[in-house]
């Protein structure tokens, strides 16, 4: 056998340790650099809840108005698809696009992908099914900026307050919602038990 | 104290989950990813994004970031003015989270980054602790620098009401999406494990 079963590494420091012995509740830590080395998430059903919960949320969070504004007369309400096609008509393409996709398309592909991923293997499909999808989680963990997204509504709710009168809508409270349930969903989602759930 | 690595033992760690091989196996059995001691290129991959970041790091910050027309006058602003007008309208709270945000996190990373590059180029072993310190918190934060960016896309969607009153993006707003991009590129090709190396094998 060319792999080394009773050993384990830190993928931060590459430090080779013996296979600590695993239990759900604790979480092992390299003794060189304290990185996490071990550390297990939900079960898989509470995940798949909690993904289909923010799904569901999203929907409403990107259609309705997130807020009114209120400029001599003139009222305007912006919704956050809106926002995904004024950017096309004004200058600066490549940027629009970029802060769309990590504002709003990528959460909602890393949730599809978490489905994707845990709904087969709780039917008992083999992880190297997965194993290309879970890459792509991976990857797009680090490029996923929905709760700046949020921050920079407020900062912008208040910058606005001062020019004009304006009022806070239903969509923002779906979308600060959604966020919640993601969060809980991509912390309860451990990607490495995929690998190990069978070692318990 | 002696440790055991990867390298020392030739072995080889595959990233993506866990399992560990002889360091000649270049596919992993369990999950059919590539493997190799080190990312590959770590290095100068990531001095070639500080360097570009730092650079675009100037237009971003001399540059008008938005520009605001009401009622045919243009009143362009750069990011600091952006924090001054904060100060001047008593909202001490958010010109704090732009400040930090736009102007101290990009520099801290920057600054951090280039520590990282100077401990791995001298291997100064001994600085390895403190490094990875920083370099976990440059990770956590890097997303943040964002926000100016993004509150100036909002505004450009919410205040459209024609020749009345309308914002455009400026020129920094490349600029600095593209000094926020490229940091994030650079920690994330740089491979931890090479604070730790001292002996070429």
């Amino acid at each position: 056998m060319k792999m080394h079963q009773n050993k384990i590494a830190c993928k931060e420091c590459g430090l080779i340790l013996n296979k600590p012995k695993l239990d759900q509740e604790h979480q092992f830590n390299c003794p060189r650099c304290n990185a996490c080395v071990y550390k297990f998430g939900q079960d898989y059903k509470t995940i798949i809840l909690m993904a289909i919960t923010s799904l569901i949320l999203f929907f409403p969070s990107i259609t309705l108005p997130l807020i009114t504004l209120e400029f001599f007369g003139l009222e305007r309400s912006t919704t956050l698809i809106q926002t995904v096609f004024v950017f096309f008509e004004n200058g600066y393409i490549g940027v629009s696009v970029f802060i769309t996709f990590i504002g709003i398309i990528i959460p909602f592909i890393m949730l599809i992908l978490i489905l994707f991923i845990l709904i087969p293997l709780k039917n008992g499909a083999s992880y190297m099914k997965v194993s290309g999808l879970l890459k792509t989680y991976e990857h797009l963990l680090v490029w996923q900026m929905a709760e700046v997204y949020l921050i920079s509504i407020f900062v912008s709710i208040i910058k606005l307050n001062k020019m004009a009168s304006l009022n806070i809508e239903l969509g923002l409270y779906f979308f600060c919602a959604f966020l919640f349930f993601m969060f809980t969903t991509i912390i309860f989602f451990n990607p490495y038990d995929v690998w190990k759930k069978n070692e318990l | 104290m002696n440790y055991n690595t990867d390298k020392k033992l030739r072995l080889v760690v595959c990233t993506h989950c866990g399992s560990i091989f002889n360091s000649k196996e270049i596919i992993c059995e369990t999950c059919n990813s590539p493997l190799s001691q080190r990312k590959k290129y770590a290095f100068s991959k990531t001095l070639c994004f500080t360097l570009i970041s730092i650079i675009f790091f100037i237009p971003a910050n001399v540059l008008p970031m938005m520009h605001v027309s009401t009622l045919g006058i243009v009143d362009s602003s750069t990011i600091f003015d952006g924090i001054l007008y904060f100060i001047d309208s008593k909202s001490y709270g958010i010109a704090a989270v732009i400040f930090i945000a736009s102007i101290m996190i990009p520099i801290f990373k920057l600054v951090v980054l280039s520590y990282l590059l100077f401990v791995v180029y001298f291997k100064k072993v001994q600085f390895a602790r403190t490094a990875i310190k920083y370099f976990r918190i440059i990770h956590f934060i890097g997303k943040w620098s964002m926000i100016d960016i993004f509150v100036v896309a909002l505004m450009i969607v919410i205040v459209q009401f024609g020749h009345l009153t309308s914002i455009t993006a400026g020129a920094a707003a490349p600029a600095f999406t593209i000094v926020v991009i490229m940091t994030i590129f650079a920690t994330h090709s740089f491979d931890t494990r090479l604070l730790w190396d001292e002996e070429e094998i």
